[in-house]
């Protein structure tokens, strides 16, 4: 196949106007037949002939001419004590939504998903949301209080500090954090190009904590009374969500100071945070100073006045807190360009917050057909799950979809589906499918299969 | 057999467990919290007003203190977007009779303002004692609040320009709050007890039904509007926002 000559690390200019609006129209009703004679013309003026692109007719100069790192010494070890990326991969990083909010602290950062493999989200690239910026604690003057709304529903209210914490027997485990407004933008339509902005405020990570369940055991708390938990930060908001008593008896809820194998980033926490896995990076209250155990929800501003899904109706859904079962191609993705044809990875993630992802399915066509793609063996409980499956382009236009299935049988939806019950102004909990358009430019646009 | 597994047969026989237990008593860790460090801390108030601490203040009195300390981000009555979504407007006289914002359900609207999604009165005075002003968490004290409270009130027609609001009088306000009757937890989407075992909502009930089809599932794929031009441009270069090297890079600006 001459296409498997294409060079990598080199970008082919796209084809202009390769089709009409009109055909493209076409393609998406389904018509596709013309295309055939103008692929054949564009494949023609897009192949380049493998010499002119070598450079020299002996062979690459790469190989020819010994790089600088095979004839020089390197540098010592230690040379960097914590260690960061190659200077080649300044693009893979978090950012912000320009749009988003006028008060950077006060705003979000989106992990780069198009450029992340595996299930497990460097700590340095774990998506950002501060309501009054992000601290940096002394954790020798960092205390974790547990008390009771009222004083009967607890033998002894008590501090924590760090050491005393750090005592107890831990648990690690890996779980995906998703923000309630992750894909938020996109309820009514498509608004921003690529799914670091879709979908990035989505991180997963192995977590090391001590049980809530313990802390509250010491401290004596009757469980058959207190049935609600207020977490409170030690930020300037103090952010506080309600959290319900089963996930902590359950132990899925941790008091953790470990996010992959080193203490929490302060972005994202340090020294204490809440996990809480399945449930909206909301609840999962960063810095965290105290417990309060109730017997009511405590009807927080982001229980009231954020963090609540409008309906078409007026009305608001309040205490939404699972994220439901979704998934995304992360690449090829919105705003890349495939740079040539034939064989492609298409990779994505899936996960959900009532547990394990049992099957992703992927469409080429905008949903009409769709194959089950290969899960990494790695299938953890309310964890990001990684999907691939191959796929040959051969040119044509085509609109790619995942579709994720969870243990409990649910299936992620079209945005059809959602909005018939949500309407389009809800901000959260946007789980609907993701549609990728790959033009015969190669380019990929983020669409909406309506 | 080493020495070591002779060690574990011999104490599994004798039912001896060598993991920590369930039942560990961990009270000797951490200490007694202080009356006082409870007070420092324990700031949140509930929606049946449990926590909400003494005081009081007036409408005229509340003006001052929201002009010095708050109308930079909020303008003067409130309504700014400058900085922050509007805390006033979008309610009406009639939304404070029937304790629901009309506006809300009129299809795509602009920002939808504090007291357009204000339900509960004490999750205003929580936030604003512990969280504002931006610059100065925490640094009102309870009266400041009361007073920002009643002018805010007043600034949203709720309240007369001679109120003076209290610890007493929050529950007959809450009563007139336009978005009171607006909240329902009749969702799938509370991760607790559901409200047919004394919690919240449905148990988990998802609200959308899909089916997992996987063959000629549609006859026509109709796109919607495509993402409009000023937001691709907005959000930058995708050529620098992916890796330079790989079978499939970033988009460079122009091609679209």
């Amino acid at each position: 196949m001459s296409e498997a000559y294409s060079q990598p690390g080199r970008l082919r200019p796209a084809p202009e106007n390769f089709l009409s609006d009109e055909q493209i129209t076409e393609v998406k009703a389904g018509r596709r037949d013309f295309l055939r004679s103008s692929l054949l013309a564009a494949t023609a003026a897009m192949l380049t002939p493998l010499a002119a692109r070598a450079g020299s007719a002996e062979g690459d100069a790469n190989i020819l001419n010994l790089p600088e790192w095979s004839t020089t010494s390197g540098k010592p070890v230690a040379d960097r004590p914590y260690g960061s990326p190659s200077k080649y991969e300044s693009q893979v990083i978090r950012r912000e939504l320009r749009g988003l909010s006028k008060l950077s602290g006060n705003s979000a950062s989106f992990a780069p998903l198009q450029s992340l493999f595996g299930i497990i989200t460097p700590s340095g690239l774990h998506y950002e949301r501060h309501h009054q910026g992000w601290q940096d604690l002394d954790p020798a003057r960092h205390r974790l209080m547990i008390n009771a709304s009222n004083p009967a529903f607890i033998k002894q209210a008590k501090v924590f500090s760090m050491d005393d914490l750090m005592r107890l027997p831990p648990v690690s485990r890996i779980h995906f954090l998703e923000c309630g407004g992750n894909t938020g933008t996109e309820w009514g339509n498509p608004l921003v190009p690529t799914v670091q902005y879709t979908h990035g405020l989505l991180s997963c990570s192995e977590f090391t904590g001590v049980p809530l369940r313990l802390l509250l055991e010491s401290c004596g708390v009757d469980f058959s009374k207190a049935r609600y938990v207020l977490a409170e930060g030690a930020d300037g908001a103090s952010l506080t969500r309600t959290i319900p008593m089963e996930l902590i008896e359950s132990d899925e809820v941790l008091v953790a100071y470990g996010q992959n194998g080193e203490m929490l980033r302060p972005e994202n926490g340090y020294p204490l945070r809440l996990i809480v896995p399945g449930v909206q990076g909301i609840s999962w209250v960063k810095w965290l100073r105290r417990i309060e155990v109730g017997d009511k929800p405590y009807g927080t501003r982001e229980e009231t006045l954020a963090y609540v899904d409008l309906l078409p109706d007026g009305t608001h859904r309040q205490y939404t807190a699972i994220n439901e079962c979704k998934s995304v191609i992360t690449s090829p993705s919105g705003g890349q360009s495939l740079l040539s044809k034939g064989f492609f990875n298409v990779t994505g993630l899936a996960w959900s917050g009532r547990g394990k992802i049992k099957q992703v399915d992927v469409s080429f066509d905008g949903g009409r057909n769709w194959k089950t793609a290969r899960l990494d063996k790695l299938v953890l409980d309310k964890a990001l799950t990684r999907f691939n499956i191959d796929w040959v382009w051969t040119g044509q236009p085509a609109i790619l979809q995942s579709r994720a299935i969870d243990e409990t049988g649910y299936v992620q939806p079209a945005y059809r589906q959602l909005r018939e019950v949500r309407g389009s102004q809800s901000i959260y909990h946007n789980n609907a499918i993701q549609s990728w358009e790959v033009l015969p430019s190669g380019e990929v646009n983020n669409v909406q299969v309506v | 057999m080493s020495r070591w597994s002779e060690a574990l047969l011999c104490s599994a026989l004798l039912g001896i467990s060598l993991s920590v237990s369930a039942a560990e008593d961990f009270s000797a860790i951490g200490r007694a919290a202080t009356p006082a460090e409870i007070k420092a801390w324990d700031i949140d108030v509930r929606p049946d007003f449990l926590g909400l601490p003494a005081g009081s203040s007036t409408v005229t009195q509340g003006k001052q203190v929201f002009i010095a300390k708050c109308a930079a981000c909020h303008g003067e009555a409130g309504e700014s977007n400058a900085m922050f979504t509007p805390l006033i407007g979008g309610t009406t006289p009639a939304d404070v009779a029937t304790g629901r914002v009309a506006s809300l359900s009129a299809g795509p609207t602009r920002d939808r303002t504090v007291f357009m999604k204000l339900s509960t009165l004490s999750s205003l005075f929580d936030y604003i004692q512990r969280a504002m002003p931006w610059n100065e968490p925490k640094s009102l004290t309870a009266d400041e609040v009361y007073g920002v409270m009643a002018y805010l009130l007043n600034q949203a027609q709720i309240v007369p320009a001679d109120f003076t609001l209290s610890n007493d009088n929050m529950a007959q306000v809450q009563a007139l709050l336009p978005n009171r009757n607006g909240m329902t937890t009749d969702h799938g989407l509370w991760a607790g007890a559901p409200a047919s075992k004394g919690g919240m909502g449905n148990g988990g009930k998802p609200d959308v039904q899909a089916e997992a089809c996987m063959k000629d599932c549609a006859t026509e794929i109709k796109l919607g509007p495509p993402v409009p031009p000023p937001m691709l441009k907005a959000q930058g270069n995708p050529a620098e926002q992916n890796r330079s090297y790989g079978a499939i890079q970033g988009t460079p600006p122009g091609s679209n």
